[in-house]
């Protein structure tokens, strides 16, 4: 790539020591040069409007009151006397420990698989990447369609096999629509664990495998003394980046089931829209998106500190 | 790694690579296979595992009764604009950040990344206003700048890290041979970094072409409507749902993303988990 040109590039004119002291200043004014675009698209689409979102949360600003005013921490009061509202933390918690868990499982497992050698395999990864890329419309209907209660064919396939014995109506009940949320969430993710874990599996010391192998070492034990401990900081980050994912997630959940039946999937991201597009009351629906930013916080930290170690 | 001579470990790992598979690739062999069916076929109680009157209906009636093709328009011109103003911010800023030293620039990559875990529903309460405001509501280049929002976090990562790569002494050089930082910057880092540079620009579109919340918000015409909340608004009506021109027209939508995809998908995974795996 860019190495052989480096090598052949003529020798310095001036010495770098001799350039340092004028070069500094300018280095420094270039360097924000550069940030200047980004930096104002940043104020612009994040910044503003989330500081916009903190002013707004202290406010009563709904369809009755267009003009927003100020009433200190009414709103937060409102939610913590809301069955509803407390309801959808705990649905939140549902939906990302189980989302996470089972891509956390599925995405390892798919990885070591991919990781050992077969014919098709480069294809294979390939293909597996495409959950993650189909429009969150085109998920939600793939999987609306396969739980469809009439004509869905897993229905079908469970009755065919004997596990239930008549049709069930996953969409429309409350423990088969988060089932239903959940599995789409994972099928959707599942790539992009793989994809880290095989990146991390590519570090791993064959050699001392192959050793532990001579030594007796089964399947098993390699998996547990070499593979899992080789791949723990990988497993942290993308457990931290799946609960980040998990809790922000909304276009697939409000595709299938908007949060429904009755509020069995509202989950934090569904509220909050409902509560600011539908209902119109956006100073309730900031306040609960800033307790939802709350939740985000602890594995944002990890994951931010961990993109800038070494910067 | 493993070890799979004896019979036990190679059922174990034939039955979890089937099971698992299965689950992945089923369902877009499900939707694949549903477009092609009629209605005789795809509303029954017992489906048949493979079209067995295949029928371009479902397509035709995707393409000709719904604005299935103006909605994928409005998502190319969309998610292409946005896609180059990403990958434009992106990589000022990841070259900054790369090759530059100064005083805050710690900070700034903080500030710049921690968009990426703000929540987008609530950025879109108060984006709402702001974009009504301009005027912007309801129009593309609204909805073109609020998309900036999404990618431009981790592009400007994947192309830090890419840039961190390339050799100082090379600029070094052509700083010495007296040539200005932006012409360093376009005429020696650049074509270094193309593959770099097409990963964002993917991993931007992909965002924009895939979003809901968003489109679906901050659009109301149907005629400017993209393809996300296009889909959803023609075909996933409870009383009178087409199934299957919700497939074929899914089918449509995914096309183009998935074929970008499959040139690209090399690169792209080494952007995406740059820096986060080592």
């Amino acid at each position: 790539m860019a190495s052989s040109a480096a090598v052949e590039s003529p020798p310095l004119r001036i010495s770098p020591a001799a350039r340092r002291g004028g070069l500094k200043a300018n280095e420094r004014r270039i360097g924000w040069l550069f940030l200047v675009p980004a930096l104002l698209a940043f104020a612009g689409v994040i910044a503003l409007p989330f500081v916009r979102a903190l002013g707004i949360a202290f406010t009563r600003n709904d369809l009755r009151t267009p003009v927003p005013r100020f009433i200190g921490f009414d709103n937060f009061k409102t939610i913590l006397a809301s069955p509803e509202i407390m309801g959808s933390f705990v649905t939140t918690a549902i939906y990302v420990t189980a989302a996470t868990a089972f891509t956390l499982v599925l995405g390892l497992a798919w990885a070591l698989i991919l990781n050992q050698p077969f014919r098709g395999r480069t294809a294979l990864r390939a293909a597996s990447l495409i959950p993650w890329v189909l429009p969150s419309t085109v998920t939600a209907f793939v999987w609306g369609w396969i739980f469809n209660s009439r004509y869905g064919v897993l229905n079908a396939g469970l009755i065919e096999l004997g596990l239930i014995d008549r049709q069930q109506a996953w969409l429309s009940d409350a423990t088969g629509a988060m089932t239903a949320v959940v599995v789409t969430k994972v099928w959707l993710s599942i790539p992009l664990f793989m994809s880290f874990f095989l990146a991390g599996l590519q570090s791993l010391d064959r050699e001392q495998v192959d050793a532990a192998r001579v030594d007796g070492a089964g399947n098993f034990a390699i998996l547990r003394d070499h593979i899992l401990p080789h791949l723990r900081p990988v497993v942290l980050v993308v457990i931290v980046l799946g609960l980040i994912g998990n809790l922000q997630h909304f276009d697939t959940i409000y595709a299938l089931t908007s949060g429904g039946p009755v509020r069995a999937t509202t989950v934090l991201s569904i509220e909050v829209f409902r509560r600011a597009f539908d209902q119109w009351d956006l100073g309730l629906a900031s306040a609960v998106g800033l307790l939802w930013v709350a939740t985000i916080m602890p594995a944002a930290y990890f994951y931010l500190r961990h993109l800038l170690r070494g910067v | 790694m493993f070890d799979l001579s004896s019979l036990t470990a190679r059922t174990i790992f034939a039955l979890c690579a089937v099971a698992i598979g299965f689950f992945l690739f089923f369902p877009i062999y499900w939707l694949a296979i549903s477009a092609f069916k009629g209605n005789a076929e795809l509303y029954r109680i017992v489906p048949t595992l493979w079209p067995h009157a295949p029928t371009l209906d479902n397509f035709e009636t995707a393409i000709t009764r719904g604005k299935l093709l103006l909605h994928l328009k409005n998502s190319l011109i969309v998610s292409g604009s946005a896609a180059a103003i990403n990958s434009l911010l992106a990589m000022y800023a990841g070259y900054s950040f790369a090759k530059f030293q100064y005083p805050a620039r710690r900070a700034v990559m903080l500030l710049l990344l921690s968009a990426q875990v703000f929540p987008f529903g609530l950025l879109l309460i108060s984006l709402y206003p702001m974009m009504t405001d301009l005027g912007l509501i309801d129009t593309r280049p609204g909805l073109v700048l609020s998309y900036i929002v999404f990618a431009l976090p981790v592009s400007t990562y994947m192309l830090y890290s890419y840039f961190s790569q390339v050799p100082s002494e090379l600029i070094e050089a052509a700083r010495a041979d007296g040539a200005s930082e932006l012409r360093i910057f376009h005429t020696i880092v650049l074509p270094v970094s193309i593959p770099a540079v097409v990963t964002v620009f993917l991993y931007g579109f992909m965002w924009s072409w895939n979003d809901l919340l968003y489109a679906m918000t901050l659009i109301v015409s149907e005629d400017k409507r993209t393809v996300g909340p296009g889909l959803l608004l023609s075909y996933l009506n409870e009383v009178n749902a087409d199934w299957g021109g919700a497939m074929a027209a899914s089918l449509v939508a995914s096309l183009p993303i998935v074929i970008a995809f499959g040139f690209l998908q090399r690169w792209f995974i080494q952007g995406v988990t740059a820096g986060s795996v080592k």
